[in-house]
């Protein structure tokens, strides 16, 4: 048997990967601004329904895209603006968004089950596509994978070398310090989810406009928790969460490729593996969270100032 | 003039919460009512069908309660956790452990008594679950590990290992390879309270509820989590055992979550199905936040998410709402509770000019 | 919207007044309706009974199977309803626990195998719809793989599975199906990894027991074909979907509240099949060429004849140990409780 019986294994893993790659950067802004986000699942889900409802209503994914990041945005504004303005305890609104999103997509989405909507096809990129093992691996993807390869050196670059990335930092490191330098870290943390909620919508459209064309109740399955957990994994940087990512794409392509191989294991404790894989992967790099980086206020509300 | 916030030296006593409570039920029932005239449904008569359905004749109530049994069960060891500021939120696969728990007791010791069966099912389904929760409360003592995430990520485990029983080793072989383990014998069920059609459920929520209200109220234990989850800085300046607290609120929280999973095996179904897992441990999260984590809150709470439920169950048939109707209402009251606590703890004065 | 408040108040004022002869029935469903899928399918027959005179209906759906299924068929009973359509396996005992409590309502619950006095059970012969199928599966593929996506190991869905790969058998004895299991009815993200995991796995023709067309999708995106469930899912793959073995309840609902309206109904265990229109393959994709058609198209024929019966011996599992003698037909409690693949098809059972 030959090693290229590997390559789609690693190509399924990119691609289940990408939505989880998306929502875990968006995470990472806002925790490196000092917002803990649980709600991650729920505007993931909000994201995806933006994005399926707009494309099919417009006919195109561009602008379903577009309404998706849009969606995911608010979604994670109203925790900024419960958290920091309403100084609400930061676990509790992200839980919360998550339950009010989820109730809220299956609302609105109902309608849109089985129904088709345009979205974005696996496209080889021209020239890249011919590479041996990283073209059929890389670039036999859609636009979305694409795109998401730039995300982590534009996140790093504009976190280290930007003033707003410095800013924003700040405002997660130590708020206090932030406001005697005269920012406000109310509007650092709330533009943090802006931009945050913006890929963590992308991230959940990625499901119903690229990985299907297809909208269902539900249908992120836990990957928003998958994100929050990587963020640990990721020690708070873009280019580990791609890692990350990919591994758990990796381990959800693996199982159900075991079973079409004709395995004797049980599909029960099969499907089981992406689960036990963050909890192992959560254990082996929380050791590590102290020099790993966290925001050191990461999750806590500064006190209104008289 | 200006506005200015400032710190209350104390926190709004109980009424304050409930206070904000009420508003939270009117505001969801009126954001209801709004997506019903939305639809183009009477939003009027949708809502007396809600509530009328929910409250208003004997059985009725007799469902809210029952359907507000495992939903308290898990609310308050979801409640103790989030008073030391420890984040269960895998009352969902404790509670399932505690099915499994309750179920293998039930097949495999079928030729005991009812008086002696029952207690050893329920024993079982609380150690189940509180050693599910349990390896959360490990990985955190030892390595740090986010207990958010491992509580969550194990509830979708749970449920699988729940699945991979009945699909497996305990399918029923008279039951026509359907996933589904043989039905309990007699001993094995909860009885009704006599002249009613709630069974014995209730008195254990009754026991529970009393047994943590005192725990918390006049034990050491109790006060030890209640300053670790209001001042974990001051916990430490004097030497609290942070790391068993948190365990052993973990723990007791999964043996709640693994005794609804009892109450639900035994009363409610009889036998282990997959159609078990209805998202009570989630509930229970919205219920534990409501109440302001004490039990008779918590009471007051899954009573009113019961009821909301069942009536709803009314409001679809009638009027043919869609079934995720309940979802947001119950996403809205918490988010208006959550926005409402700031004016718990803090106020609002006008700057003198 | 006006039509629908319209509706609503008319529905009201029914509820008030005491003329209410006509006959109200309920349907119990287990995931939202939506617009595909197997709820879909029941609904599609529910809105078939409307049509009818001195009928209405009402439903409520994502019920879950257990307690509030029991507390949604009690609340149905005392709201008056005369009939009550239970349409998914786990409401079998809530069913037959409300049904003890109101005797004088009737109760049909789908794809269980309880009855009483006044509680029937019914479901369709799906698996002679997977047969043909598995038929035409077998005639356009070229690597003899074929992969069927499946959402839990329960009789119903393997005894699909086995007539599927019957069907296939009978047209390309080297026909070999390879089954994943997705432990979901309705997820389309990982239908679709599923399927995509039999592609890689050199399948080329892909059928499903789920209630998404991702199947689909996943196939016209690699250029290989694909079988449809539940209802034709050509629009969503026009390029990969061969045909599909789709539901069709109306024939069935009618009939049933025509004999409780005459007065004969009888509370037995229905299990109506293609002869009654119940179950049927979707229109052929234009891939499908003519001599294929034609040997589905007879073998069709034989089975509305009762010539076919699918499961008639020799049938060797798995393993190759005969669990059919030659001549024998398997008996429908057999079928109910199908928990052993036939000989080809490669996967687990649990």
């Amino acid at each position: 048997m030959s090693w290229e019986w590997f390559l789609p294994i690693v190509a399924a893993a990119v691609q289940a990967g990408t939505p989880i790659f998306y929502a875990t950067v968006g995470e990472i802004l806002m925790e490196r601004a000092g917002i803990l986000n649980l709600g991650v699942e729920g505007a993931m889900l909000l994201g995806a329904l933006a994005g399926f409802w707009t494309s099919m209503v417009t006919g195109n994914p561009w602008v379903g895209l577009a309404a998706a990041a849009a969606v995911g945005s608010l979604a994670c504004l109203l925790h900024g603006v419960v958290t920091t303005v309403a100084l609400a305890n930061q676990v509790v609104s992200g839980l919360a968004l998550t339950i009010l999103a989820t109730g809220l997509a299956n609302f609105l989405g109902t309608p849109l089950i089985g129904l088709p909507a345009p979205g974005f096809d696996q496209r080889p990129l021209p020239g890249l596509s011919a590479l041996p093992i990283l073209g059929p691996v890389l670039f036999h993807q859609d636009v979305l994978v694409y795109a998401s390869y730039l995300l982590p050196v534009l996140v790093s670059v504009g976190l280290r070398r930007t003033r707003f990335g410095l800013r924003l930092r700040a405002a997660g490191e130590s708020p206090t310090a932030c406001r005697a330098a005269g920012l406000s870290v109310l509007r650092l943390r709330l533009l943090a989810c802006l931009f945050g909620g913006a890929l963590i919508g992308i991230g959940g459209a990625y499901l119903s406009l690229a990985f299907t064309h297809l909208w269902t109740n539900g249908m992120t399955a836990g990957r928003g928790w998958i994100a929050v957990a990587l963020v640990i994994f990721a020690f708070w940087r873009p280019g580990r969460a791609m890692v990350g990512a990919y591994l758990f794409g990796g381990v959800m392509a693996f199982q159900l490729r075991l079973q079409a191989a004709g395995t004797t294991v049980p599909s029960s404790l099969l499907l089981m593996l992406p689960y036990l894989l963050t909890v192992a992967v959560l254990a082996a790099s929380s050791r590590f969270r102290g020099v790993a980086g966290a925001p050191a206020a990461l999750g806590t509300n500064p006190e209104p100032s008289e | 003039m200006a506005l200015v916030v400032r710190k209350r030296r104390e926190p709004l006593p109980w009424w304050g919460s409930c206070l904000i409570f009420l508003a939270a039920v009117a505001l969801a029932l009126g954001g209801g009512g709004a997506m019903l005239a939305l639809q183009g449904k009477p939003a009027l008569a949708g809502l007396s069908v809600l509530i009328g359905s929910a409250v208003g004749s004997l059985w009725a109530v007799e469902d809210c309660v029952l359907k507000a049994i495992p939903l308290f069960l898990c609310a308050v060891g979801v409640g103790l956790s989030f008073r030391m500021a420890v984040w269960n939120i895998g009352a969902e696969g404790q509670f399932a452990l505690g099915a499994v728990g309750a179920t293998w007791v039930a097949l495999s010791l079928d030729h005991l008594p009812a008086a002696v069966l029952l207690p050893f099912m329920g024993l079982a389904a609380a150690v189940a679950g509180g050693l599910w929760a349990g390896v959360a409360a490990f990985l955190r003592a030892l390595l740090g590990a986010n207990e958010t995430i491992v509580t969550l990520m194990l509830n979708y485990v749970g449920i699988l290992v729940l699945e991979f029983l009945v699909f497996g080793p305990w399918k029923d072989p008279a039951s026509f390879g359907f996933p589904m383990t043989a039905e309990f014998v007699p001993a094995a069920i909860l009885p009704a309270l006599p002249g009613t059609r709630i069974h014995w459920g209730l008195v254990l929520c009754g026991v529970v509820g009393v047994a943590v209200t005192l725990a918390m109220r006049s034990s050491r234990l109790g006060f030890e989590i209640t300053v670790c989850g209001q001042n974990p800085a001051a916990a430490r300046y004097a030497r609290m055992p942070y790391g068993a607290l948190m365990a052993v609120v973990l723990v007791a929280g999964g043996a709640l979550a693994g005794l609804a999973g009892f109450v639900e095996v035994s009363a409610a179904l009889g036998r282990l199905q997959p159609s078990i897992m209805t998202g009570y441990g989630y509930t229970a999260i919205v219920v534990a936040w409501l109440s302001g984590l004490r039990p008779l809150g918590v009471a007051g709470v899954a009573l009113v998410l019961a009821a909301l439920r069942v009536g709803l169950e009314s409001l679809q048939l009638d009027f043919q709402v869609p079934a995720a109707f309940g979802g947001m209402m119950e996403g809205t009251m918490l988010l208006v509770v959550l926005a409402g606590s700031f004016f718990s703890r803090y106020q609002i004065l006008r700057r003198p000019a | 919207m006006r039509k629908t408040m319209a509706m609503a108040v008319v529905l009201l004022v029914w509820c008030g007044s005491a003329w209410a002869k006509e006959l109200q029935v309920g349907f119990v469903y287990v995931s939202p309706v939506g617009d595909a899928g197997y709820s879909y399918a029941h609904d599609q027959g529910r809105l078939a009974l409307e049509a009818m005179g001195g009928v209405r209906t009402s439903f409520v759906e994502s019920v879950a199977e257990g307690q509030d299924a029991e507390r949604v068929i009690t609340t149905m009973a005392r709201k008056g309803y005369d009939v009550i359509f239970a349409t998914s396996f786990g409401y079998m005992d809530p069913t037959l626990k409300v049904a003890k409590q109101f005797p004088n309502v009737k109760f049909l619950h789908c794809s269980g195998y309880k009855t009483a006095p006044n509680m029937a059970n019914y479901f369709g012969r799906m698996y002679q719809a997977r047969y043909l199928t598995g038929m035409v599966a077998g005639a356009m593929t070229k690597g003899n793989l074929l992969g069927y996506v499946a959402a839990f190991p329960i009789p119903e869905v393997i005894r699909g599975i086995n007539a599927f790969a019957l069907g296939a058998q009978a047209v390309n004895p080297k026909a070999e199906v390879r089954v994943v299991w997705t432990k979901t009815w309705y997820d389309p993200a990982r239908e679709k990894e599923a399927a995509k995991s039999l592609l890689d796995a050199g399948c080329d023709v892909i059928a499903q027991h789920q209630d998404s067309p991702a199947t689909q999708e996943a196939a016209q995106e690699r250029g290989v074909y694909s079988i449809g469930y539940n209802s034709d899912m050509a629009k969503f793959a026009p390029k990969a979907h061969l045909t599909a073995a789709v539901w069709n309840w109306a024939p069935f609902y009618k009939e049933m509240i025509r004999q409780i309206q005459a007065g004969t109904w009888k509370a037995d265990a229905y299990w109506w099949g293609m002869d009654r229109g119940v179950v049927d393959i979707a229109p052929f994709g234009p891939m499908v060429p003519e001599g294929v058609r034609a040997q589905v198209l007879a073998a069709k024929e034989a089975i509305v004849k009762g010539e076919n019966n699918i499961f008639t011996g020799p049938i060797k599992d798995q393993k190759g140990v005969e669990r059919v003698a030659a001549g024998v037909t398997m008996t429908d409690a057999e079928l109910l409780a199908f928990n052993w693949f036939v000989q080809g098809v490669v996967g687990t059972l649990e």
